[in-house]
């Protein structure tokens, strides 16, 4: 009898935590896309301080950080920190590290960072033009990630909930 | 003292940072830094020029000097637009950009250009780090024959060489005549500070003291900036630095005939040498100035040679200086 009893109890907690981990997964997702979606605002709003007011990267990082809050936020306040102490380090170097520190709190894949590193790159070097062609090009990329993950997010969130619950349940009958 | 040392050798590349450190020197007296790609470093303190070498002694041998790298302007550069050339691009068209402070960085490379002048510059070689220097009671020489008659203000024409420091004087003109002096209440004065010089605003908050009753439009036009002036803000004085365009000369008899008084700065040596000047001339002949104040680095930098009024006779001639201080404080300090 207690046998029986505690094979159901370790069924049931093994079909709860994997049917779990399959709705965290599609939060995850759900969570990435929205992360996507701040961060164009983001840029959007860092386009404006530099394009239409002339700010420099200091001043721009740290007015849009402020704006935007949150871990993304946190990000570009970060980085304007660090340029005002004016420490002889490249910007390109410090926004590379900055984006390494990132909390795992916030959602973005390793080619969302990769992209995000690719927008430093180039930031503050040469003329308007340049800056304002660099953000354009990191902003059609950001369109490309949204884009997909709007148009799998409820496939992918149906896959990884049933994906969870399939997947306790097999694992249940398994080990019966 | 060390405020002004560390603000500015942030603006160098980290080696050259770590040498300027060393420099022992007081840097209140230091009027230039020059950077060249592959050349000397080399400081101008106290109207002398030096090497300054690796253990940041400043000497007179060329083999002790520490050579910049070409690389070292590249950075030198990213830090002193603080990673943002693109924002001093119409300052950069003109060859120089002010940064924090009010201090002038004179830069020099192959122009680019297109069909409306010069479009941008690469390859930066050559850069003048200019030192802005704050001398309280500097003005006050001048004050007495600024103020003409009772309270009125003149019409003034600072006519200096370059270097001798003619923004320095406008700038404590500007302060005494906005916050007031024994007998004359202070007054609204409008600066239209085209090159963040005078007022060397950071973020729009000026970073020298002009006085309290003192507006400033930052990085405009000085022919727009004027008229904006008159407009909105309603100034008795108004103050320019480096007139010479023929827009700014339009400008200027619109302030006149508003009513206000103007104090303005030209490069010259003489009232001869503005007369020279086809736009100028005219504003001379017409006796438009009621005062000129004539500037020399005779002894010391910011002499004031001779002050004329508008027919050309002469109020004051200076004496024979001895070779002094840059700007001799205790003789100028006014609480």
């Amino acid at each position: 009898m207690d046998r029986t009893y505690f094979k159901l109890l370790g069924a049931a907690l093994v079909i709860i935590s994997s049917t779990g981990l399959g709705f965290y997964m599609a939060a995850q997702w759900t969570e990435h896309l929205k992360t996507v979606e701040r961060l164009k605002k983001m840029i959007l709003l860092l386009k404006g301080e530099i394009v239409y007011a002339n700010s420099p990267l200091t001043e721009a990082f740290e007015r849009t950080g402020k704006k935007a809050g949150g871990g993304m936020g946190d990000l570009f306040v970060a980085v304007a920190e660090r340029l005002i102490r004016q420490q002889a380090e490249p910007f390109f170097t410090v926004w590379q590290e900055e984006i390494d520190n990132l909390p795992k709190e916030v959602c973005l894949s390793k080619e969302d960072k990769q992209n995000l590193k690719g927008l430093g790159e180039h930031l503050g070097y040469l003329d308007m033009d340049m800056q304002e062609r660099n953000i354009l090009l990191y902003l059609e990329q950001l369109d490309l990630t949204i884009g997909y993950l709007r148009k799998h997010k409820q496939e992918k969130s149906r896959l990884y909930s049933t994906l969870g619950i399939m997947g306790g349940l097999f694992l249940t009958i398994v080990m019966y | 003292m060390v405020e002004r040392k560390d603000e500015l050798i942030n603006i160098f590349s980290k080696d050259i940072r770590e040498i300027l450190n060393r420099v022992s020197v007081d840097f209140n007296e230091v009027q230039e830094i020059r950077l060249r790609a592959a050349g000397p470093l080399l400081m101008i303190y106290r109207n002398e020029e030096y090497y300054v070498a690796t253990n940041g002694v400043l000497s007179q041998e060329r083999t002790d000097a520490y050579v910049a790298s070409k690389n070292e302007l590249k950075e030198t550069m990213e830090y002193m637009s603080n990673h943002s050339l693109y924002a001093f691009e119409e300052e950069m068209k003109q060859g120089f950009i002010t940064i924090q402070g009010g201090h002038r960085i004179g830069i020099a490379g192959k122009t680019i250009l297109d069909e409306s002048g010069i479009k941008t510059m690469k390859y930066i070689s050559f850069i003048n780090v200019r030192l802005s220097h704050q001398v309280k009671g500097c003005a006050q020489p001048v004050l007495p024959y600024v103020y003409g008659g009772g309270n009125d203000i003149c019409h003034t024409l600072i006519i200096s060489p370059p270097r001798c420091g003619k923004t320095t004087l406008l700038r404590d003109l500007i302060r005494q005549i906005s916050d007031g002096v024994k007998d004359h209440p202070g007054v609204t004065v409008g600066v239209v500070d085209e090159r963040s010089e005078i007022g060397a605003c950071f973020q729009g908050v000026p970073q020298n003291e002009l006085g309290i009753r003192t507006d400033i439009l930052d990085c405009c036009p000085k022919a727009k900036g004027m008229m904006m002036l008159i407009r909105t803000m309603s100034p008795r004085v108004i103050a320019v630095d480096e007139i010479g365009s023929r827009e700014d000369i339009e400008a200027v008899e619109y302030v006149m005939n508003c009513g206000c008084k103007l104090i303005a700065t030209v490069h010259g040596s003489s009232i001869d040498d503005i007369k020279q000047k086809p736009v100028l001339r005219k504003l001379v002949e017409e006796r438009t100035f009621e005062r000129y104040i004539i500037l020399n680095s005779q002894g010391r930098i910011g002499n004031i040679d001779q002050i004329y009024d508008s027919r050309g006779t002469q109020l004051y001639k200076a004496p024979l200086q001895p070779v002094g201080k840059l700007w001799d404080r205790q003789e100028w300090a006014y609480g």
